[in-house]
């Protein structure tokens, strides 16, 4: 009879404890500084912007296929072009020959493009082919 | 069939907006939610991580990281599972700072004492200033009775704390306190009666 008498005492005092100590743990958040709670404020509102981040990253995975492929086309085209140009030297000199030499003398293009002296190249290749009749005769 | 063709794009349009909007005013919503929730814990979970660390900064951490953690990953699970996951978080983190905290303070036990250091913790004039205000008997007798209570909450081990905070003061139940703390709920009833018996040895003639 007495032992549960103390049960209930303990249980009693359990209780008082208890609510006691939530009494004092609840009073004493009333009292926090303002810099604390500004810096928990600080905290949640970093929390949740960490939140919004994803959806960016969503609308920029949305687009990442279209990104993909766009880069797979630049990357061809300039695949392309490199095998191109790699080619291109092989054939050339074979394709034009000696008349290559023409194309690049930037002397006999501006000679070409010197207009005034049109006549004179003409005489000139006039009187070589008149040399060349001569010296065939 | 032709009237078909034609109406469906006249439907198809506004569902496929209100659809969008809906999910946006979801997400608003989770997102309010989810703010109310961390508004109404930062508190107790300050005062709890503060009540392990025995120091105010690191609790700021704590809390801050496990608010980080639960937005980043538990963000999308139900409003009802936020509470014990957080605490589980903060109760994790808390035990990691200990632990931490004790390597540490093993390794500088063996380096020799820094004297620029110890300057770091300068004393503020204006801390140690009276208040002109005095504080109410009220008020005086709610900071003894902290003082006492807190002394005798940070001597009991790390689980026996989690326990009667969690159940005591933040009034998580068995289930969800075993949640937070990881543990079954017969260590949870174990720990916090454990917990009770050694405040009331220390408390009991004071309270």
């Amino acid at each position: 009879m007495s032992g549960e008498r103390d049960d209930t005492n303990i249980e009693a005092r359990d209780q008082r404890l208890a609510a006691r100590s939530r009494e004092v743990l609840a009073e004493s958040l009333t009292r926090l500084d303002g810099r604390t709670l500004s810096r928990l404020n600080q905290a949640r509102h970093a929390a949740l912007a960490k939140r919004r981040e994803p959806r960016l990253l969503a609308s920029w995975r949305a687009f990442a296929p279209a990104g993909a492929l766009a880069a797979a086309l630049v990357v061809g085209t300039v695949l392309f072009a490199a095998r191109t140009d790699m080619q291109t030297p092989s054939v050339l000199p074979l394709a034009v020959n000696g008349e290559l030499e023409l194309l690049v003398d930037n002397e006999v293009l501006e000679l070409a493009e010197a207009g005034d002296e049109l006549e004179f190249y003409e005489w000139a290749a006039l009187e070589a082919a008149g040399d060349g009749a001569v010296l065939g005769t | 069939m032709t009237a078909f063709a034609t109406l469906a794009p006249v439907y198809s349009t506004p569902i496929v907006g209100r659809s969008r909007s809906a999910n946006l005013s979801t997400a608003d919503t989770n997102m309010r939610a989810l703010e109310a929730f961390l508004a109404s814990v930062e508190r107790k979970a300050f005062r709890i991580a503060q009540l392990g660390l025995r120091n105010e900064a690191d609790a700021l951490d704590a809390v801050q990281d496990a608010m980080l953690k639960l937005v980043q990953s538990y963000a999308t699970r139900p409003a009802d599972e936020w509470r014990p996951l957080f605490y589980r978080i903060l109760t994790n983190g808390v035990r990691d700072m200990q632990r931490r905290r004790t390597v540490r303070g093993r390794v500088l036990a063996w380096l020799p004492r820094n004297s620029a250091a110890d300057d770091d913790g300068e004393i503020d004039p204006v801390e140690l200033a009276e208040s002109p205000n005095p504080q109410p008997p009220h008020q005086l007798e709610i900071d003894e009775a902290m003082g006492v209570l807190e002394q005798a909450i940070a001597a009991l081990p790390l689980r026996q704390q989690q326990a009667f905070l969690l159940r005591n003061f933040e009034a998580l139940d068995v289930a969800a306190t075993a949640v937070a703390m990881g543990c079954s709920e017969g260590s949870v009833k174990t720990h916090y009666f454990r917990a009770l018996q050694s405040l009331r040895a220390q408390l009991g003639d004071v309270w």
